[in-house]
């Protein structure tokens, strides 16, 4: 399977983010939930060249999310400029799941200024904490802080 | 272990369940770590009870109080009499956690599924999907909270200064003091890392296989007994970890596995001690 190379410039991830955030704001509770459950339910599509990573142990303590319950592995690139994040999350994990295929849905294809740019309290902004509960908000915050630094890494 | 074989026992089969699961006198009860996992699938017939949403107070640091645990019930249609299995992800541990708040309020008949979703998935049992089943109101009639198995603050404070027994199970990571907070992210759990002086560390996934079951009480009682050396014949022993979830998985398996009459657990556990001003801790192995 070739590489997932995404192309979108437009719309911009500003406007995709306010969308989001827009969409999840005016959701009630369980709204909220089944929209991160559509998330969860979408493909995470892993490159060949990254199922090696995935399957041995050093690379996988490396790619891992050691603050998500459930195993959460995250490879952040930037590629000719745009950013690409893959990833392999249990199908048991739908929350971390979910929120994962949230960022790549957001992120994928932009600069990594774009995302450097981001809201740094995203997760507030989907109004994620009230919908999933205050205790469970750590994983997440985990995820989304690993994906800004390495972007902010790979920029460098 | 055969289900249910003997009085007294409460861990049951993936297949008990499949079996029991219409009895009318039965409610199955889902509780996950993942608050979206119950939609994922579930056990047909199953209701959820979410650890933290349904469990837990959202304004002070506490468990819902009784009247509220009462209309928890009756929504669930959970009676007094009713027997109720616990199951869910991370080998039963929100499911013991759950557990441990229905004995808090004083409810009979509680039974847990071992191996909970990953026992029944492995068994290739179906999963419901859709919307919680509604079941006729209750009107159920909560105890007053059975501190027996519930320790506060002061008591710990008390319990250390008089080296009794405790068992820390959280990782060894956390009990050494060693695990630090990532660079970027907010540190949430406590201002000063370690154990509490005298803690034993077994962390509580030793007490399950690999399919999420729980190992057999000779490999419990070496563990326990054994490794940690805590004695049945103790006054009390306390148990805790960072919030008190995984600590009920390890008081569950002590109090109905192992049968140790006198175990508590210390649900303000790392996240009250290691933020309480002067309390003795210590670090390393």
């Amino acid at each position: 399977m070739p590489d997932r190379m995404p192309d979108r410039d437009a719309p911009g991830v500003q406007q995709r983010l306010a969308e989001l955030i827009d969409d999840f704001g005016e959701a009630d509770v369980r709204e909220r939930q089944q929209m991160l459950l559509d998330f969860a339910r979408r493909e995470l599509p892993l490159p060949e060249r990254l199922r090696a990573d995935r399957d041995a142990a050093a690379d996988r303590a490396e790619h891992r999310i050691d603050e998500c319950m459930t195993p959460v592995f995250l490879w952040v690139e930037v590629n000719d400029g745009r950013v690409e994040i893959y990833a392999d999350v249990s199908p048991e994990g739908p929350t971390a799941r979910g929120f994962v295929a949230l960022l790549i849905d957001a992120f994928t294809g932009a600069t990594p200024a774009e995302v450097l740019a981001a809201p740094a309290d995203l997760i507030q902004q989907l109004r994620l904490p009230e919908a999933l509960g205050m205790n469970r908000m750590r994983g997440l915050h985990a995820i989304y802080h690993r994906v800004r630094r390495q972007v902010g890494e790979l920029a460098r | 272990m055969t289900a249910a074989s003997k009085p007294g026992d409460v861990l049951v089969t993936t297949a008990w369940v499949d079996e029991h699961r219409h009895d009318p006198n039965l409610r199955i009860v889902e509780s996950d770590e993942d608050v979206l996992l119950y939609d994922v699938g579930h056990i047909e017939g199953a209701v959820k009870i979410d650890w933290h949403t349904d469990l837990q107070d959202s304004v002070v640091r506490d468990y819902i109080g009784r009247r509220a645990f009462e209309e928890l019930c009756n929504s669930k249609g959970i009676a007094n009499d009713t027997t109720v299995v616990f199951y869910g992800d991370k080998s039963n541990w929100w499911a013991c956690y759950a557990f441990w708040v229905f004995k808090l309020y004083g409810h009979a008949n509680c039974l847990v599924m071992d191996g909970g979703r990953k026992r029944w998935e492995l068994d290739g049992r179906p999963w419901a999907k859709g919307p919680e089943p509604p079941y006729p109101p209750t009107k159920y009639q909560a105890k007053e909270p059975d501190l027996s198995i519930r320790a506060f603050r002061d008591e710990v404070l008390e319990h250390q200064a008089a080296q009794k027994p405790l068992i820390d199970v959280r990782s060894p990571g956390e009990f050494t003091g060693q695990m630090l907070h990532m660079p970027d992210y907010p540190q949430e759990g406590a201002l000063r890392g370690g154990h509490i002086p005298g803690a034993v560390n077994i962390p509580w996934s030793r007490a399950v296989r690999d399919d999420g079951t729980f190992k057999s009480p000779q490999e419990l009682e070496q563990l326990y007994c054994g490794e940690a050396r805590l004695r049945r014949d103790s006054e009390t022993i306390v148990a805790y970890c960072r919030i008190g979830e995984r600590s009920s998985h390890t008081w569950f398996a002590l109090k109905y596995l192992l049968s140790f009459d006198h175990v508590k657990n210390y649900d303000g556990s790392w996240t009250e001690w290691g933020n309480l001003v002067g309390v003795p801790i210590a670090k390393g192995p």
